[in-house]
């Protein structure tokens, strides 16, 4: 009984999250290009791929590996890139209820922004913890596979594919993907357009500490606007 | 330390710093439990990061705002085909073409 809502959990998480999986393929490609041109050998790219398992904490601590930069700076960096993760951890956490500690573990490891995005809203709709299970788990392990086999493609192909060719900018078009359904809402699009202009003013900021108060004024800013469109609606 | 043994530790260190932010409250679940007011601010959170990363990212050009750029132009492109199809390839196909199309015209 247990086994087979885990497998239709399973079959729906894929399902729903397949088409935006595809945006994971470039992303997964230019991080396995960017280890190598960092100097990095084909097995060092693909055990940080396996350890880390994080393209913007990889991307982002990069460029401090090959300057040299002290190693606690490189973590604190990685801490404040990964800061949004306890956020996410925090609203999807009442979906695992009913999962093992060791398993909440694994799953916490595979929580990536995707992943989240997709699944956070149906598993804490659902009750069925095997169902959930399943429905999170299919869309992380798909995930997981895909960063790295296509970093391993892009680890042997770096060098091959002209750079001109701009393969980065589709990382970003894969997050405006994920974006666009989210503010369709009107609150969620405050949060959005006044996170994102925050970003912007504060990215002097050092460690990109002007992420996270961006996010967190975005957070406010949402959270003010869905309060205010509640009063007018009694008004 | 080696130099390849250096390497691999900061590989760990990163990687605790990446897991221990995910599986915070995951782990921790019910035995700490956000109030309900945070929780719900708290779904503002993926819209608001995930602006936070992209922007900067379209609109700064080497440390500079400059919102004239050809990724801005691609940025349209791929929000008009997401919002207007449900064809998931179609966003990547509008955005790289505006862009690669843009910079071929904008000689830059």
């Amino acid at each position: 009984m247990s086994a087979s809502s885990l497998r239709l959990g399973a079959r729906e998480g894929f399902l729903s999250f397949l088409p935006m999986s595809v945006g994971l393929i470039p992303w997964a490609l230019v991080m396995g290009m960017a280890m190598i041109s960092a100097g990095f050998t084909p097995l060092q790219a693909m055990g940080m791929n396996v350890v880390v398992f994080a393209g913007t904490a990889q991307l982002g601590t990069l460029p401090l590996i090959v300057a040299g930069v002290p190693l606690w700076l490189i973590v604190v960096t990685a801490l404040a890139l990964n800061l949004r993760f306890v956020i996410f951890s925090a609203a999807i956490a009442q979906g695992f209820r009913g999962v093992g500690t060791p398993l909440r573990w694994y799953c916490g490891h595979l929580l990536t922004d995707g992943v989240f995005a997709c699944c956070f809203e149906k598993m804490l709709k659902v009750d069925d913890p095997h169902w959930r299970l399943g429905y999170y788990l299919a869309p992380s392990l798909w995930s997981w596979g895909l960063w790295q086999v296509f970093a391993l493609i892009g680890v042997f192909a770096a060098g091959s594919i002209p750079k001109h060719w701009s393969l980065e900018f589709m990382a970003t078009i894969a997050l405006l993907v994920l974006l666009v359904p989210l503010a369709r809402q009107r609150p969620m699009l405050v949060a959005a357009i006044s996170s994102g202009a925050t970003a912007v003013v504060l990215r002097g900021m050092p460690l990109r500490l002007g992420l996270i108060v961006a996010i967190v004024v975005g957070i406010g800013a949402g959270f003010g606007a869905e309060h205010w469109s509640r009063k007018e609606e009694a008004a | 330390m080696s130099a390849d043994a250096g390497l691999w530790l900061t590989f760990v260190l990163i990687g605790l710093a990446t897991t221990l932010p995910r599986a915070s409250f995951i782990v921790l679940g019910g035995r700490v439990r956000l109030p309900s007011v945070v929780q719900r601010a708290l779904r503002y959170a993926p819209a608001a990061a995930l602006a936070a990363i992209v922007t900067p990212d379209v609109l700064v050009v080497s440390g500079d705002f400059a919102p004239l750029n050809p990724k801005l132009a691609g940025v349209i492109a791929a929000v008009a085909a997401a919002l207007l199809s449900r064809n998931p390839w179609l966003p990547f196909i509008a955005g790289m073409a505006v862009l690669l199309g843009a910079r071929a015209v904008s000689g830059g």
